[in-house]
């Protein structure tokens, strides 16, 4: 989970580190209580924020209401203003080419891709502990930012980010700018965390849900996610995110639901949804992610697909799914496209087409013998009619 | 002879007593893969499907010396005591199942790992199999002679449900396998592409490698990289997933946790140039890749 600059900050100040002095507006009524000078700052997710506009040392200035890179500001921090002499770029993060932790550190400011900044592995099983280590590395990088001292208080907020980022079990804890005013005292202007959403069940702050794509999350989004809530037997809507399109789509596992995306888009298929369904849920859960991908009007077909499975109880699955489709008003007469393979497929498919028969449903039923993404095409065509000019 | 799991593997499971550890369990020796012991803190005495279980890893050790392999299938918010104590206890290979470990956590288990001289595959890992030899986790389920059979070709995946349907294309056009290996989605991973590679090199069973990618990390890139440097000399045809994926703005998490692409790194383009450019040969959809693996007969 991305965080605000405001709730970066509260992490920050837990660990010492050296922040302005801040309000957080929620209302353009409130009173600013904070002595200027002032910055007055857009608090939305999206980067560039000073370029588009959201970052202002105009006191009286309204940023409410605004649109910053498409979304739209609801909370404002001011904070006084420091006086700039040195800018720093410090962070920590994990590296996929040192398979753990490292320290970024170097020229600050914006535009710190094209800046100088060095990256240090961080040994998480040195004998000394990694406590020591992140002052040493910057100590050591500061000497190649020719003619920059190094004042103790940066070090010492090196140290104290190296905590922010373990004690909240980030996957990104970022100061850009980190600076030094006239006085030489260190202040972080900036913050950018990332958390890392496996270790919510261990950190003692919870933080509201958010949407990257810069909007609120709608309404089928904010249910899904529900459904694993507290039920740990697999997972069916956890990942859950409407799209324009007019093809619902149940995918399974967190390799293959991509590949069969990539795949329909292929064959110009218009996805209504992504979704995604892992482990071996029960088919309380499947019934609950088919009831919210089918709610959507004006579809013009379902594509059920995954792989052949490892574990995954394909018969509890697709029941599942079949329980969530009996209760889809009106019914669906749209064609409903099915390939999936693993454990117990053919006990499922045999009811299924039972059931398809019985009831009505436009199933087309295929198993581990049909190339899963082949099953695309076959969608199309049954949606959209004769595809094949692409 | 395979790799990682071959007729020597004698595996220990962590959190046999589960619900998953001890299908897993049933599994593993339904495939005739030797498991010797199991382990939950507090319900040591028991047995499940036949199997031992102790309390601590260090005990099935003392009862089982000949142990090589552990599998962790225990929770989360337990993975990072259950993959210290069987990296401490020098157990070579360690397969961990679970998912959602914490990547501070993960990355702690791989310093250690390697201070320690053992390896990791996993977190998030459906398991490795050698068809016809054996095979540890979860990966073929209750019955993996109808997906897998033995033959020349390694598997390496991100994502477990491909390991299997990849192997299943195979097999369906006679094409065996030699080991399939799922080395997990996460951000950080015990063993990449390319120090699998490392492996099926030294394997002479193995005559081509098919690699299983997605968007994210720099793993598909290492592995460029180790192809380029001459280290992996057989034949490799991979497959790069979250073409889709890229079309939503950057941050955006989708499926496996390391499937996340912030700019150009870890992008779709970065890996497929850099395979590409390793001379590597890319298939467009799972099912083209038999037709892509030529053999020098």
């Amino acid at each position: 989970m991305l965080l605000y600059e405001f709730e970066g900050k509260q992490l920050f100040k837990n660990c010492g580190i050296n922040v302005p002095a801040s309000q957080l507006l929620e209302s353009p009524d409130e009173e600013i209580v904070i002595k200027p000078p002032l910055v007055l700052k857009a608090q939305v997710l999206s980067g560039k924020r000073a370029q588009a506009g959201g970052i202002v040392f105009d006191q009286n200035a309204n940023l409410f209401g605004k649109v910053i890179n498409g979304e739209k500001v609801e909370k404002v921090l001011v904070e006084e203003r420091i006086e700039i002499t040195r800018e720093y770029y410090l962070s920590f993060s994990y590296s996929t080419e040192t398979r753990g932790p490292v320290m970024t550190f170097g020229q600050g400011g914006s535009g710190v891709e094209e800046k100088r900044v060095k990256s240090f592995p961080i040994d998480t099983a040195h004998p000394e502990g990694v406590k020591a280590l992140p002052a040493r590395k910057l100590a050591l990088q500061a000497g190649h930012l020719r003619g920059v001292g190094l004042p103790e208080q940066l070090v010492e907020t090196g140290k104290q980010l190296w905590e922010v980022f373990i004690k909240y079990d980030c996957e990104l804890a970022e100061i850009n700018p980190l600076v030094v005013d006239k006085n030489g005292k260190v202040w972080a202007l900036d913050s950018k965390v990332i958390l890392d959403d496996d270790g919510d069940f261990r950190r003692e702050i919870k933080f509201p849900e958010r949407n990257l794509f810069g909007r609120p999350p709608t309404e089928n989004e904010i249910e899904a996610r529900i459904i694993d809530e507290g039920d740990h037997r697999g997972t069916a809507g956890s990942v859950y995110w409407d799209l324009d399109g007019d093809i619902a789509v149940i995918a399974a596992g967190g390799g293959g639901s991509i590949v069969n995306m990539d795949a329909l888009l292929a064959f110009g298929g218009k996805p209504a949804n992504y979704t995604e369904h892992s482990g071996n849920p029960p088919r309380e859960k499947l019934e609950k992610l088919t009831k919210i991908v089918l709610s959507k009007p004006d579809l013009k077909g379902c594509w059920f697909v995954g792989g052949t499975a490892n574990f995954t109880d394909i018969y509890e699955t697709l029941m599942g799914f079949v329980e969530g489709l009996r209760e889809i008003k009106p019914k669906p007469i749209y064609p409903i496209v099915i390939r999936r393979g693993g454990p117990r497929d053919k006990e499922a498919f045999a009811a299924l087409k039972e059931i398809g028969k019985k009831e009505g449903f436009n199933f087309y039923i295929y198993g581990r013998e049909t190339p899963m993404t082949s099953t695309a095409k076959i969608m199309m065509e049954l949606a959209y009619g004769n595809i094949s000019k692409r | 002879m395979a790799i990682l799991v071959n007729d020597k593997t004698r595996v220990l499971i962590q959190g046999i007593t589960g619900k998953e550890g001890s299908k897993v369990c049933l599994q593993m020796k339904n495939y005739a893969t030797r498991v010797l012991a199991g382990v939950t803190p507090g319900k040591g005495g028991q047995e499940v499907h036949g199997v031992p279980v102790y309390n601590t890893v260090a005990q099935a050790l003392e009862n089982h010396p000949g142990i090589n392999t552990s599998l962790i299938s225990v929770p989360n918010f337990a993975s990072f005591g259950a993959m210290k104590e069987a990296i401490e206890s020098k157990i070579a290979l360690i397969n961990v199942f679970t998912e959602h470990v914490p990547i501070a956590d993960t990355a702690k288990a791989i310093a250690l790992a390697k201070q320690n001289g053992v390896r990791i595959v996993g977190p998030s890992s459906m398991g490795i199999i050698s068809p016809g030899i054996g095979k540890v986790g979860q990966i073929g389920g209750e019955d993996p002679r109808g997906i897998f059979l033995r033959g020349s070709v390694g598997v390496i995946s991100k994502s477990g449900g491909m390991a299997s349907e990849v192997s299943w294309i195979l097999t369906k056009n006679g094409i065996g396998q030699s080991t399939v290996v799922g080395i997990g989605g996460d951000v950080l991973v015990g063993s990449s592409f390319a120090d699998l590679m490392e492996e099926f090199e030294k394997d002479e069973q193995t005559k081509a490698v098919i690699i299983f990618g997605e968007i994210g990390g720099t793993y598909e890139e290492e592995a460029a990289d180790f192809i380029k440097s001459g280290k992996f000399t057989k034949k490799v045809v991979a497959f790069i997933s979250g073409l889709f994926a890229q079309t939503l703005p950057q941050g955006t998490k989708l499926g496996h946790a390391g499937a996340i692409v912030y700019g150009e790194k870890g992008s779709y383009k970065s890996k497929i140039e850099s395979l590409k450019e390793a001379g590597v040969t890319i298939a467009k959809t799972p099912d083209e890749i038999p037709s892509l693996l030529k053999f020098p007969s």
